[in-house]
């Protein structure tokens, strides 16, 4: 029976969208306009996901906010990020924005897709949002055409988290892992892998994070800079990140794991050496209370022989959009006077949830300079921040999942035996048909 | 009584009003499900149609004729997922079909002790939710997995199987899945069915001197024929719209390995730029294929009158 309701959904797709978002919206949206009609305190509805982090910022900035205009209530909803996409292109393609939030979340590899598949959608905030104070790898995908929709807000800036334990007892000290490339990596890898028993690194092979992070870390991406046209074959940069990959799963560093569940209980149960990827990892790092004083932070190994690599590179990060609905100028307000001019709100995000904010006068402030015990007293977080300047901008377009999953399955014909010129180009030929 | 009925009869006949009062009631009662059934399934049927000849981002979709269609054939994508999901159908069904038949006639046997029981083992999965019963497999078989770590501990194995991440082993773990969880269901078919056969016709079989073989496939598969050719019908359908468990034990990797139509739909809807208009033309391809399929298995195991 089941089965049938799935055919239902891949018949109707339309109609499921209007139906469901019509009956939840509904009721939510009679409270809003009655209230603006009397021009009563206003409520405004976000949509975010994760508690511990992006909720728990938003509840400081709601709380910040309180003390400056108390007649405004925010309402924070939680959602999962997947929820959050679906029901927002459902919503916004059905032409009805009943049940809408007014303020999204969205995570800087779609927002593109959004913005321009639905360009009269969002609310312009170019006059309240300065461009130029945020990081600058963080306007491209929150902008389009020069017009900002975006207020930029954590920082995916990635760095290579290291057992300090492990790489001791392979012969190592923190300082070999500075500065190195992914080669040197690999052989430190190899040598953990041989007197430890531990694997180096933990891999998903369906998440390519660690090659968006190589390749952006040269200022390449799977687009060009105008984010449409694919250029993945002849990409030296990705080339170079294939190869690193298969170099690595060959040399039996790597504990394949398929899920996230997976590949936080591989750090947290001690099985693997370094985890490279975004600063929003450290929570989970710490959580693991009986690790304290075994980590530490190094930067990101760069690419050997792609020209203008650095040891920089972002994974993942999000910022926030005003949907074009009533109470749009509320909460265009209510971003504009927080998450996009508060450099004392992000001092306290940053104690209090973690949150490294893409606000660069945020970066001078005390919290950024504090030592972490956890991390042996490294000052991660001004180290975070410093390489957050250095990110090559790319522009991660609007097809970013599209074409990663055209780049998973050519990684596996590559690590099946396939040479890596002729994958690519095989992608690249997916790539043009899929992508329009 | 005799009367009565003429008396009836002359009533009704009498007043046209009383039978035209009768025919609308019918009409009525037909009008509520005729009309629900065009409002929530004819009319978004006919609208994804229509949706399939356009394509576009998100909202702004446009009239491009076939173009989506001439785009499916060359999508190595969608290709993929085509054969995916016919590896499944040419092993998962035939495989279930016979062990559920096989099931059903252990079950049917009269000296059988705790019938209810092994009934009801057998049966439940097919209430467990897609989703759990899913999310369950899925640890099961990961690497560090109870099924590796029983089968390595058993000395059947050298080194962990990779069920979830090797392309292979990826399909098995799928077809595993789906045999566990739908065998029962069928079962229940075959059993509902085998207890309608007379015993008698076994009775005169054994007479004549027919051993259990020839019984079977002479009486049994026979007299089944109709509700096997159900059921391979409804699984080959199911399999080809084959979403929750590719989601969530594989999320169809690695690569696209075990992708099937269904998830490719989702993933052109919900996780790429929407394409609502090819996401429509990929679920009618679905459409396509179940009628095809339909036709040549009534074809084949038909009854020759219908």
């Amino acid at each position: 029976m089941k089965k049938l309701m799935a055919m239902l959904l891949a018949g109707s797709v339309l109609l499921s969208a209007c139906s469901s978002d019509g009956t939840e919206g509904g009721s939510e949206n009679a409270v809003n306009s009655g209230k603006e009609a009397d021009s009563a305190p206003k409520e405004i509805t976000v949509w975010a996901w994760d508690p511990a982090f992006n909720i728990a910022a938003m509840n400081v900035a709601k709380e910040a906010y309180a003390k400056v205009k108390p007649e405004v209530t925010i309402n924070v909803v939680e959602n999962a990020q997947a929820d959050i996409v679906q029901k927002l292109n459902t919503g916004l393609n059905s032409g009805s924005t009943k049940g809408l939030p007014n303020i999204v979340l969205i995570e800087d590899y779609r927002a593109q897709s959004f913005l321009q598949a639905y360009p009269d959608s969002f609310y312009e905030l170019t006059d309240l949002v300065k461009a130029d104070a945020f990081a600058d790898y963080k306007i491209g995908p929150t902008s389009v055409d020069g017009k900002q929709y975006g207020v930029p807000f954590d920082s995916g800036v990635t760095g290579m988290y290291v057992r300090t334990d492990y790489l001791e007892q392979a012969g190592y000290k923190l300082a070999d892992m500075q500065e190195i490339d992914w080669k040197k990596y690999i052989e430190i890898g190899k040598a953990v892998k041989e007197k430890t028993g531990k694997s180096m690194v933990t891999l998903d092979p369906n998440d390519l994070g660690l090659i968006r992070m190589m390749i952006q870390s040269a200022g390449a991406w799977y687009t060009a800079e105008d984010g449409k046209t694919p250029t993945i074959a002849g990409n030296a940069a990705l080339k170079e990140a294939f190869e690193l990959y298969k170099e690595m799963m060959d040399s039996g560093i790597v504990k394949v794991n398929s899920d996230w569940s997976q590949f936080v209980g591989a750090f947290n149960s001690g099985e693997v050496a370094t985890v490279p990827t975004g600063n929003w990892i450290t929570p989970s790092i710490k959580a693991e209370a009986s690790q304290s004083g075994k980590w530490a932070v190094a930067p990101l190994p760069k690419l050997g022989t792609t020209e203008g690599s650095v040891h920089a590179s972002n994974l993942g990060g999000s910022s926030w959009y005003v949907l074009n609905v009533d109470g749009k100028e509320a909460a265009a307000e209510f971003l504009a006077k927080t998450f996009a001019s508060d450099a004392e709100l992000y001092q306290t995000m940053n104690t209090k949830v973690g949150v490294i904010g893409t606000l660069k006068a945020a970066a001078s402030g005390e919290a950024y300079a504090a030592a972490d015990d956890y991390f042996q007293g490294q000052k991660v977080v001004s180290d975070f921040s410093a390489w957050t300047e250095q990110i090559p901008k790319v522009n991660y377009g609007m097809n970013t999942y599209a074409i990663e999953d055209i780049m998973v399955v050519a990684m596996q014909a590559f690590l099946g035996g396939k040479d890596v010129d002729t994958v690519l180009k095989e992608a690249q030929t997916q790539a043009d048909t899929q992508i329009r | 009584m005799h009367t009565e009925k003429a008396g009836l009869n002359q009533h009704i006949g009498k007043s046209m009003n009383g039978r035209t009062r009768i025919r609308l009631t019918g009409w009525f009662f037909m009008l509520v499900p005729v009309v629900m059934i065009s409002v929530f399934y004819f009319y978004p049927m006919v609208q994804a149609l229509l949706l399939s000849f356009k394509s576009g981002r998100g909202s702004n979709l446009q009239f491009v004729g076939l173009d989506n269609y001439t785009r499916l054939l060359s999508d190595t994508t969608f290709l993929t997922a085509v054969k995916n999901t016919f590896i499944y159908l040419l092993i998962q069904v035939p495989v279930m079909l016979v062990l559920a038949l096989f099931i059903a006639v252990l079950l049917n046997d009269d000296r059988l002790r705790f019938k209810g029981f092994f009934r009801t083992a057998i049966f439940l999965p097919t209430v467990t939710s897609l989703v759990a019963y899913s999310v369950v497999f899925k640890y099961m078989f990961g690497a560090d997995g109870i099924v590796n770590k029983f089968l390595v501990k058993l000395h059947l194995i050298q080194e962990p199987i990779q069920w979830i991440t090797d392309p292979f082993w990826a399909k098995i773990t799928i077809i595993i899945a789906i045999t566990w969880r739908f065998t029962g269901y069928n079962m229940i078919f075959y059993l509902s069915s085998l207890q309608n056969i007379d015993k008698s016709v076994y009775e005169a079989a054994r007479i004549d001197g027919a051993n259990a073989f020839r019984q079977f496939f002479t009486i049994t598969i026979p007299l089944l024929k109709p509700i096997i050719l159900f059921t391979t019908i409804t699984s080959t359908i199911g399999t080809l719209q084959l979403f929750d468990e590719v989601v969530n034990i594989t999320k169809g990797g690695p690569g696209n390995a075990t992708m099937s139509i269904s998830q490719y739909i989702y993933n052109l809807s919900f996780e790429y730029t929407p394409d609502f208009g090819y996401a429509a033309t990929v679920s009618y391809s679905i459409v396509l294929m179940v009628v095809l399929l339909t036709m040549i298995q009534n074809k084949i195991g038909g009854d020759k009158r219908s």
